[in-house]
């Protein structure tokens, strides 16, 4: 204090200045410190859960312990592949379902390039929600009547979007089994044969008995197999070989 | 004061969780093509109809986007008290209430099917949308003080 009193007004206030300057940048680094802080932190936190949603997005997806199906055959079944064959690709499927659309490619080369090593069957799991799935079934099964089914089955897969949310799907159906050279008055008897009805919900139903709950399902000798790709697809139909 | 900064960090939490979800979607689109068809639930009918994509992107991907930059002005306000921010979080969130509000109509109405993450979606965005007015109350209050003083 006595120091200060030596000290002239000029002095004083020249040393309040330094003091009040020192706090200020004390205080602005505080505040840059706190700042680079907050920023990390949010920007560690959006990275890294954007990392973490896409492994999420693109684990394979364990199916874990999955009850074993019945296998068997039914002589009614649609199937296509090596009769002989011990492995047994089931799909259950729905003509109205985007994501068994997206299968479709697949299955089919599969099937070209592998189809000696299993027997591939379709079975109808069309879901409530798509009105037009029903009726995309009855068309493929009036198809398979006349021995056309596979071909139907890939044309109403191809053309899905023209179908899909239209009213008059019968219609653009019946084009299709035109295109195909069908008998078009069997064609016509057949689409509302109860027989065909019945065969769909049957289908439906045994999906539901084997715990299916979304489409395309499959099942490999039984097993729920959850294949993301084609190579996932050979890799497991290549295991079940031995 | 207090009030406000906790208001502030809760439009932070529920604009990252909004991030989180549409994140979640815009990912699952570009990686899966589709969502597998589940019984009783309408996702993939909702993600693949003709209103999930504007200007040939998914729609989820401008939810990502929103709710980014919700993200970032709340914690850049957070951080800064910048005035123009505090007026971003006041008003802006009106418009993501109102596409959600929309989204909503167009799934129950048109495409009759909801979407689990297009409804999360919605509700932070109306969770965003409450919050702001509570800004904008306590905002004009903090002036009301701050003429005073």
């Amino acid at each position: 204090m006595e120091n200060n009193q030596n000290l002239s007004k000029k002095e004083l206030y020249e040393i309040n200045r330094v003091a009040k300057k020192n706090a200020a940048e004390t205080a602005a680094k505080k505040k840059r410190a706190k700042s680079a802080i907050i920023w990390s932190v949010v920007g560690l936190l959006v990275v890294g859960s954007v990392f973490g949603l896409i492994i999420l997005a693109n684990r394979s997806s364990d199916p874990g312990p999955s009850p074993i199906i019945t296998t068997a055959v039914s002589p009614d079944d649609l199937t296509v592949g090596n009769k002989d064959s011990k492995n047994i690709l089931i799909e259950y499927s729905d003509f109205q379902c985007p994501a068994c659309k997206a299968y479709h490619p697949l299955v089919k080369q599969l099937i070209k390039e592998h189809g000696q090593e299993f027997l591939f069957v379709y079975r109808h799991f069309p879901l409530p929600q798509h009105a037009q799935a029903k009726p995309a079934a009855y068309a493929s099964e009036a198809a398979a009547n006349q021995g056309k089914f596979w071909e139907m089955h890939d044309m109403i897969f191809d053309k899905q979007t023209d179908w899909a949310e239209k009213g008059n799907a019968d219609e653009i159906f019946r084009k299709y089994a035109e295109a195909l050279k069908l008998d078009m008055t069997k064609y016509d008897e057949d689409i509302s044969l109860p027989a065909i009805e019945n065969k769909v919900s049957d289908q439906y139903k045994s999906g539901v008995a084997n715990f299916v709950n979304s489409t395309p399902t499959f099942f490999l000798n039984g097993k729920k197999i959850q294949p993301r790709s084609y190579e996932d697809f050979v890799k497991l139909i290549q295991e079940a070989n031995g | 004061m207090d009030r406000q900064r906790l208001i502030v960090i809760v439009f932070i939490v529920v604009s990252f969780l909004g991030f989180l979800d549409a994140s979640y979607l815009t990912i699952e689109h570009y990686q899966n093509a589709t969502l597998p068809c589940v019984i009783f639930k309408g996702c993939e009918q909702v993600t693949t109809s003709a209103y999930s994509k504007v200007f040939g992107l998914p729609l989820a991907l401008y939810g990502a986007a929103y709710y980014l930059f919700m993200l970032i002005i709340s914690v850049f306000y957070f951080d800064t008290k910048n005035e123009p921010a505090f007026k971003i979080l006041k008003y802006v969130p009106v418009t993501g209430f109102l596409a959600s509000a929309y989204f909503v109509y167009l799934q129950l109405f048109v495409i009759h099917a909801l979407c689990t993450y297009c409804v999360i979606s919605a509700i932070t965005s109306t969770t965003l949308f409450i919050l702001s007015f509570f800004l904008t109350y306590l905002g004009s209050q903090v002036d009301i003080s701050g003429q005073r003083t």
